[in-house]
């Protein structure tokens, strides 16, 4: 019997070590790429809606090159610009276009966010969950359901 | 005194337990493993660097390059590299300069060149971290085969004694006999000892150029009872000896003629003669002939003291002392047998022939041999 109840606190142990924290961080990372993302493309919408503003035809600007060595740029035409849509593939859009899609691809990440921030706290209940059972084991036979609901 | 040194054995598994070493050797493995990611990276840096130092090169080649312009991380605006003959470099610390090709590719040059150093550290860093490896991975091994590790001190004395004539006097023919026991024994004592009494060596030659100076006389004595001690190989010739030590310091003849009459006394003079230097050494010569029975009784005793220090004495003469003087004498008929046997006789041999002849001869020479005595003495020790 008690040789039985080690054996089930090892397993729920491992369990929590091998396999919830991996998760957990795994998760955890994701979002923090989703949150990037959604950085990068706040940004891009703030700079289309200031060119908007300033009603910008042309513009200058600075290319790293790489190892933050720069080159001047120009850009004779700025109505035409091409965004990231996934996997390579850019479209080029006119800035309404490209605030358009902004503003779905904004919605979509933030629906990631919503939900790895989901699988997140799912990921900590679990770890929470399995903690209090190896404690049950652990505790309950020397004092019985007493102490259950203080847990 | 040696012989009583403490060998200590202890087991290398009771100092470093297998499975530590092992643990040791695998962290020793995991740095390895971060030093050779690093190195990935930096040859990486190495490699971009060479690619950009093409573009940069190749880039004023035309007026103007066609590209997408990055707007922002996600977006591109088509446009145009325009001022191909001009690079802001960043020099560090947020400051950049504006440069031409050439110079931008002399600054990417350097910047290689540092990598590569690094790279070259990096790799040097592994070397050792792999013998490192090596030898811990060699240690668990050595541990878990029982290795044995066997110390045995060397009696500090010895080197002590060097510094101090007293402790000289006791340990120098102590030091003679066990240190050719031990040197047969182990070449690690034996190279220990000979350091150490290089170093002693050292110390007695500048104790006795300053000493010498003072007090050549003295120092000459001894001197010569070993030259002639070799030479006869006997103690009654180093009784000879010692007739001809008086006439360097005061007459030569009157010296070579109690050197005469001592041959024929050798068996005699054997004891008298330690307490006939000891008068000589104070400058009494002509007692040694006259009183030398009366001498013998009076001084006997004093001899038997002195005689445990014969090993001490030359050192004692450096040193240059009344005291000294007196000890040294008596002292050195023994002194001599042990030398006669250590083989200092190969040193001193070509002074032998001078100093019967030419009692002023051994004076002068004496300043070169004792610089070469004490030496000659540890070094028979040694052999």
């Amino acid at each position: 019997m008690d040789n039985y109840r080690q054996e089930k606190v090892h397993k729920f142990e491992e369990f929590v070590d091998r396999r919830l924290k991996p998760d957990l961080v795994h998760a955890i990372s994701e979002r923090d790429k989703v949150f990037e993302q959604q950085k990068t493309f706040s940004d891009l919408r703030k700079n289309i809606e200031n060119l908007q503003k300033n009603s910008v035809t042309s513009l200058r600007t600075l290319v790293n090159l790489g190892s933050e060595v720069y080159m001047q740029a120009e850009v004779p035409d700025t109505q035409r610009i091409f965004v990231d849509v996934g996997l390579g593939f850019h479209v080029e859009f006119t800035w309404s276009e490209a605030l358009n899609y902004i503003s779905l691809r904004e919605e979509k990440l933030a629906r990631q966010i919503e939900e790895y921030t989901h699988q997140i706290a799912s990921i900590k209940a679990q770890i929470k969950m399995v903690c209090e059972g190896i404690r049950e084991l652990l505790q309950l036979p020397a004092e019985v359901t007493p102490q259950e609901p203080i847990f | 005194m040696e012989e009583g040194a403490s060998g200590t054995v202890t087991s290398l598994a009771s100092m470093f337990p297998a499975d530590e070493a092992q643990k040791a050797a695998r962290r020793v493995q995991d740095t390895i493993a971060e030093k050779h990611r690093e190195l990935g990276r930096v040859r990486g840096f190495i490699a971009d660097n060479a690619g950009l130092v093409n573009l940069v090169q190749k880039l004023p080649e035309e007026l103007h390059h066609d590209v997408m312009v990055p707007f922002g991380k996600a977006a591109f605006f088509p446009g145009r590299l325009i001022h191909t003959n001009e690079f802001m470099v960043l020099l560090g610390e947020g400051y950049y300069a504006e440069r031409t090709s050439k110079q931008t590719v002399e600054i990417l040059r350097r910047r290689g060149k540092a990598l590569e150093t690094h790279v070259d550290s990096l790799k040097s860093m592994i070397e050792d971290l792999k013998t490192e490896a090596l030898f811990f991975d060699r240690t668990a091994s050595e541990a878990a085969e029982g290795l044995v590790e066997i110390t045995e001190e060397l009696s500090g004395e010895e080197s002590d004694e060097g510094a101090s004539e007293l402790g000289q006097k006791t340990g120098a023919p102590s030091i003679s006999v066990e240190d050719n026991g031990k040197v047969l024994n182990e070449d690690e004592e034996y190279d220990r000892l000979m350091s150490k009494l290089d170093e002693l060596e050292k110390e007695e030659l500048a104790a006795e150029a300053a000493d010498n100076i003072e007090e050549e006389t003295n120092e000459v004595d001894p001197d010569v009872v070993s030259d002639q001690s070799s030479f006869d190989h006997n103690l009654k010739d180093m009784e000879g000896s010692h007739s001809c030590i008086p006439p360097t310091h005061s007459e030569g003849q009157a010296s070579n003629e109690e050197f005469l009459r001592r041959k024929q006394q050798q068996p005699a003079l054997l004891q008298k003669f330690n307490p006939d230097d000891l008068t000589i050494a104070s400058s009494h010569k002509d007692k040694t002939p006259l009183g030398k029975d009366p001498s013998q009784n009076l001084k006997d005793p004093n001899v038997a003291d002195k005689s445990l220090k014969l090993p001490a004495s030359e050192e004692n003469d450096h040193a240059g002392s009344s005291n000294n003087e007196v000890s040294i004498q008596p002292s050195k008929p023994k002194v001599d047998s042990l030398r006669a046997f250590t083989g200092s006789i190969i040193e001193r041999s070509p002074n032998l022939p001078i100093n019967p002849g030419e009692p002023s001869a051994t004076s002068s020479q004496v300043p070169g041999s004792q610089s070469s005595k004490p030496l000659s003495r540890f070094r028979m020790q040694r052999k």
